[in-house]
């Protein structure tokens, strides 16, 4: 898959079309995942933006000045103008780049999925950080957490300049970067889920960091329906094990099965914990996967 | 009688090659190696449960599978098994075609018997097992063998198709004894006869081997010519033609069969006659022909519809030129000499006065030894005891009579000879019997109570007729049948010599005809096959093989000398009847009901599979893993 030339681009990862379109969107979390700290992240109690939300008859103790005294003069009885409140939530996208991302383009399809919503959240001046997972035993690669539209360059120039290659497992990355990340909203996953960890306890210690799971799986044409048959050595790209396969076209029924299976086992993992599961091939369009599916998902508004 | 179905079954130890090739499989087994992004997938499919099932481990293994069944494909290819018949196997087999003229007889698809019969025998020959060797024996009036025992398919398809139909009848004693003589070297059992059936029923042989005989569908309906002869009427010949159809088939519409019947005399059309028969019988017709000379007659029969058989529908006659018979008869013999003069179209030599001799006669009646040197082909030797039956027979002065005569001896015909008075006795040497004179090629005629007293000797184309006791010596002469007895000799001399009636030859050899003595002659056949043979210092010709109808023309080298034809005429050919039991000396063999079945070998298939083992094998092995693309 190749990326967008950089001239007359902002980034390589995604069109200018595409950014533009990007930066009218907005995540929609299903839990309140935000930080105390105030941002622009409506959230769904009573606070003092300037956006108004709803009235309620006034009680003793309440702050005079948000009396609406229009209302007051017509009906001669005290309201209070109620205003959603704004609060910081933090996006973090974990980007899968071990050795089994490196095919047919799942790699550049999660890099350009992180840009997105990562450039979603910086557009709601959220707190936007990224990891980068290769090598297991390794420290991720880190983009700290930065904020608002001046930090669109920065987190672009991290995914970009990224390279793939390694062995880390999504279950271990995941562990590995929640001993560095602080912050509750969003964690944006980006990976194949093919490993052989459980992740039940990387998806608990994410709810429990107050993150909201979007996870989404990645898999090439050739993961989705391989073509292979006959006798064949299979060679795992990350740790170079074998295992021989005999006809191997005839089990590719029992194949699909157990994809299918492990698509539903991640999907009921996620939303248990309130989270969103999607799996995507690496060859479905850009954009009908940002603008439609999401969307359609409600994943984005 | 062996049940094993194989041929071959000690290659059964290949079998044991199957421990190498198992376990050279898992020793070299190499499979190509495909690198995909994670095997977590991969391997929670293969440690399903599902996979693991004893037939997904079989299919896991299809390679091996696919060798081990090449293998033993080839193995038993090997041991060369076969499809049991259920009859007896003969190592040696000899297979007995007929070949006489019936078998040319085509039915209503237009394939003769011999063709019916390549057939058959070319599925023997097709499914020839590994140890069974077979011998082909052309059948017809000879036999001859067209292949030793041999399997060489090739060489016995080659000799299948050369067989060629001879116009001759059929006659198995031949083949038969042949069959008996190859016995001796190899072990037979049973011979294979193949036949339409138009065979003679009496087969006088005495089987050592069990006999199938194989009998043919039979054919279409046929009419043909049956005889052909000729008598000589003043300047005039009669000629007699017999016409004869098939015989009526039961159980089914016999409609008459009609030909037109047309004779030729030197290739012009000397009559025309149409002819209707039912089925079963016959018609003679007789056409006059005006022919002083010599010349060649030709009958021939367009039958109307449906002919099985062409080569009975021709025949030729020779018709000599008419002449007196010359007879000689010594003056001395003046009983003779008187009842010779008063026969027709005789001239008696010498004359009265002793003078006027000939070169050559027709006839010669005389009562010395030395007379034997005259050129003739009839002799009558009165008195006279043969040299070659000197140790045999002496001629004492005691009385003798007649015991026993041939009554339809062509000379003894309408000759009494009871109480014939004879003043000579023949009386045979100690310990002779009549066998002896037949060993030495003589035939008693006439049979005395001491020794023979008429005897017979034919050579070459000359008969000589002895009376050993001098019928001066005896009251023969003034008997009513001494004129008769002389006009007999006349009428044998005319015989011999065409004078009087002309048959037409039939095919198998040509008749013994008097040429230059001790040199060669071409004989050409009307196929256009020329033979060489010499004539004997007796100048007789004799021998010559006429296996087809036709002309055959003798030469010299340089002229021709002769032209003779030859027809079928041969009644048991024309009415293509058959017969369902052959009965033998001791034994009778009946028509098998069923086509001779015999093993069918199967290791063509089995190596045939293994072929396509082969090839599949090589697709799997070489089918390249599809899928996953480079990075």
């Amino acid at each position: 898959m190749e990326l967008i030339p950089s001239t007359a681009q902002f980034t390589t990862l995604l069109d200018n079309e595409t950014l533009a379109r990007l930066e009218r969107m907005r995540l929609a979390p299903r839990r309140r995942l935000t930080n105390r700290s105030r941002g622009e992240h409506h959230a769904s109690k009573g606070g003092t933006s300037t956006e108004f939300a709803d009235y309620r008859d006034y009680v003793p103790g309440d702050d005079v000045r948000y009396v609406d005294w229009n209302i007051f003069a017509r009906l001669e009885r005290p309201y209070v103008k109620l205003y959603r409140h704004e609060e910081e939530m933090h996006v973090v996208s974990i980007v899968d780049a071990s050795s089994s991302m490196q095919y047919d383009g799942k790699f550049e399809r999660a890099r350009q999925l992180a840009a997105a919503f990562g450039l979603m959240g910086l557009m709601n001046v959220e707190r936007v950080s990224s990891f980068v997972c290769n090598h297991a035993g390794k420290e991720p690669l880190f983009l700290a957490p930065c904020t608002g539209r001046v930090s669109r360059r920065r987190l672009f120039e991290f995914l970009e300049k990224i390279e793939g290659g390694g062995d880390f497992p999504i279950d271990q990355a995941v562990e590995a970067v929640l001993r560095r990340h602080r912050g509750r909203g969003i964690a944006v996953i980006l990976s194949d889920f093919l490993t052989f960890g459980d992740l039940e306890r990387p998806l608990n210690m994410l709810f429990s960091a107050g993150l909201e799971v979007f996870a989404v799986q990645i898999l090439a044409p050739s993961e989705l329906n391989p073509e292979v048959t006959g006798d064949i050595r299979l060679v795992d790209s990350e740790n170079g094990h074998t295992i021989d396969v005999s006809s191997a076209n005839d089990l590719l029924g029992i194949y699909q099965e157990h994809r299918a299976a492990l698509e539903e086992e991640l999907g009921i993992l996620c939303r248990q914990r309130s989270g969103r599961f999607l799996s995507i091939s690496s060859r479905d369009p850009l954009d009908w996967v940002l603008f439609d599916l999401l969307r359609r998902k409600g994943w984005v508004r | 009688m062996n049940w094993s179905p194989f041929f071959a079954a000690q290659w059964a130890w290949l079998f044991f090659l199957l421990v190498p090739l198992i376990i050279f499989y898992f020793l070299k087994l190499k499979r190509p190696r495909l690198e995909i992004p994670s095997l977590a997938l991969w391997r929670s499919v293969l440690n399903d449960q599902r996979v693991n099932s004893p037939f997904q481990r079989f299919k896991r293994n299809l390679l091996l599978l696919m060798q081990i069944l090449l293998l033993v494909c080839l193995i038993v290819a090997a041991m060369q098994p076969f499809m049991p018949s259920g009859a007896d196997r003969a190592k040696y087999l000899p297979i007995l075609i007929d070949t006489s003229a019936s078998m040319a007889a085509l039915d209503e698809n237009g394939q003769s018997r011999l063709d019916a019969t390549r057939l058959e025998v070319r599925k023997l020959i097709d499914n020839l097992l590994p140890e069974q060797r077979l011998c082909l024996v052309a059948v017809s009036s000879t036999a001859r063998k067209l292949t030793d025992f041999t399997d060489n398919q090739r060489v016995l398809r080659d000799a299948l198709d050369q067989i060629q139909v001879s116009q001759v009848a059929s006659r198995l004693e031949d083949a038969l004894r042949m069959t008996q003589a190859m016995a001796r070297t190899v072990s037979i059992e049973t011979v294979v006869l193949y036949t339409d059936g138009n065979v003679p029923p009496q087969i006088d042989f005495e089987l050592p081997f069990q006999l199938n005989y194989q009998k043919l569908a039979p054919a279409g309906k046929n009419i043909g010519i049956t005889a052909l002869n000729a008598r000589r009427n003043d300047a005039r010949w009669d000629v007699f033609v017999r016409v004869e159809g098939t015989k009526p088939v039961a159980g089914a519409d016999n409609p008459p069969i009609s030909a037109n019947v047309r004779v030729l005399y030197n290739g012009k059309e000397a009559g025309n006659e149409l002819v209707s028969l039912e089925p079963g019988q016959s018609q003679r017709i007789v056409f006059p022909v005006e022919a002083a000379g010599a010349g060649t007659l030709e009958v021939q029969l367009k039958p109307d519809g449906f002919d099985a058989l062409a080569s009975d529908n021709v025949g030729w006659l020779d018709l000599p030129a008419g002449r007196p018979l010359a007879v000689f008869c010594p003056v001395e013999l003046e009983s003779y000499r008187h009842a010779l003069r008063g026969l027709k179209d005789v001239l008696l030599y010498p004359s009265d006065d002793g003078g006027s001799r000939a070169a050559s006669y027709d006839l010669v009646i005389t009562d010395r030894k030395t007379d034997a040197d005259l050129e003739a082909a009839t002799f009558v030797f009165v008195g006279v005891v043969p040299d070659d039956l000197a140790k045999l027979v002496r001629v004492d002065s005691s009385a003798a009579q007649v015991i026993d005569w041939q009554r339809s001896a062509p000379l003894l015909q309408h000759v009494l000879l009871t109480d014939l008075a004879i003043a000579e006795r023949p009386v045979s040497s100690e310990g002779i019997r009549d066998r002896d004179y037949e060993e030495v090629g003589y035939e008693i005629l006439a049979q005395g109570r001491s020794g023979p007293l008429v005897l017979r000797k034919e050579t070459g184309n000359r008969t000589d007729y002895y009376f050993l006791f001098h019928t001066d010596r005896s009251t023969l002469p003034y008997r009513v049948g001494f004129p008769i007895l002389v006009s007999n000799a006349v009428q044998v001399a005319m015989q011999q010599a065409g004078l009087s009636e002309v048959r037409g030859q039939q095919t198998g050899v040509l008749p013994p005809r008097a040429l230059k003595p001790d040199m060669v002659y071409k004989i050409k056949a009307p196929d256009g096959a020329v033979s060489e043979v010499r004539s004997s210092v007796d100048g007789v010709l004799s021998g010559v093989a006429a296996p087809v109808i036709g002309r055959y023309t003798i030469s010299d080298g340089s002229s021709a000398v002769a032209s003779v034809g030859v027809s079928l005429l041969t009644v048991t050919e024309t009415s293509l009847a058959t017969v369902d039991q052959l009965q033998f000396k001791e034994l009778s063999v009946g028509a098998s009901g069923t086509l001779l079945k015999t093993d069918r070998p199967l290791w063509p298939w089995f190596a045939g599979f293994g072929f396509v083992l082969l090839l599949a094998e090589w697709w799997y092995f070489q089918k390249r893993p599809g899928g996953l693309p480079a990075r």
